[in-house]
């Protein structure tokens, strides 16, 4: 039953994905791509992380794919002015090192068997405690240092996008 | 769920090699960058995966790491398509070749 899901939801991921790509419109592609956000959101529901999967639709569907609307929307772009061009990428052997590319992704990736380590976060603990206690006894103990650097790449990112898109 | 592994390591193989073909295959430069927010989110995947497959907090923590990252990438980023199309009229990234040889 949980299987069927997973496979319900992947298959709509890719659709997505592949709509992305071969959409002619650009916001069409936008649009797809916040569908894909939200599927995405839906698998990590199915791994039993709520928190993530919010923290999913709320940053990459609502901020960032919002902020890519805004930026076409400025920049007054309607039609695509080039199409997928199918011949030309497969004479070109584009799609042969794609698929070249995932086989080796799948035979290295997809072997892995269930480890044996066992962490802080199981699912009775998480329904005891909360994930976000949990999460935070991480960031805040071990995972300090990359919290703080996060927060200074945020604030140099800030002020690069602004110097960049001034009127002066 | 450690038991669901293999499909959710798959369709993220399968979603970053859709995400490649995109980047390699779109001439606008606003859908290369959504491409490279979809092979962005397979890896999103890949990363909670393992993080239930051990129970373990790191894997959230990356991503979390990430989402800021691609945020900070997609201002930095949009910033300068809006300069080039001030710049040039047109955001095709065949027509910025400055840099070839």
């Amino acid at each position: 039953m949980e299987y069927a899901l997973i496979l319900f939801c992947g298959i709509i991921a890719i659709a997505s994905a592949i709509m992305v790509i071969v959409s002619r419109n650009t916001v069409h592609s936008a649009l797809w791509m916040i569908g894909n956000c939200v599927i995405l959101a839906v698998l990590f529901l199915l791994l039993r992380f709520p928190f993530i999967a919010i923290l999913q639709v709320i940053v990459y569907a609502g901020a960032i794919m919002m902020f890519i609307l805004f930026a076409i929307m400025m920049l007054n772009l309607r039609q695509s002015d080039d199409s997928v061009d199918i011949a030309g990428n497969i004479s070109k052997g584009r799609y042969l090192i794609l698929a070249l590319f995932f086989i080796g992704v799948s035979v290295i990736g997809v072997g892995f068997g269930p480890m044996a380590l066992k962490g802080s976060m199981t699912v009775p603990a998480m329904m005891k405690f909360g994930e976000v206690e949990l999460l935070a006894n991480y960031i805040f103990a071990e995972g300090l240092i990359p919290f703080e650097l996060v927060s200074v790449l945020l604030t140099a990112a800030i002020v690069g996008a602004i110097y960049l898109a001034k009127k002066d | 769920m450690a038991d669901h592994q293999n499909i959710y390591l798959l369709l993220s193989a399968i979603l970053f090699t859709i995400g490649c073909g995109g980047v390699l295959t779109r001439k606008n430069a606003i859908v290369v960058f959504l491409c490279i927010e979809i092979m962005l989110g397979a890896v999103n995947l890949v990363f909670i995966t393992f993080s239930r497959a051990n129970n373990s907090p790191e894997g959230i923590f990356m991503v979390m790491c990430i989402m800021a990252v691609a945020a900070a990438e997609a201002a930095v980023g949009l910033a300068i398509f809006v300069l080039l199309y001030r710049k040039t009229g047109s955001i095709n990234i065949d027509k910025f070749n400055l840099l070839k040889w």
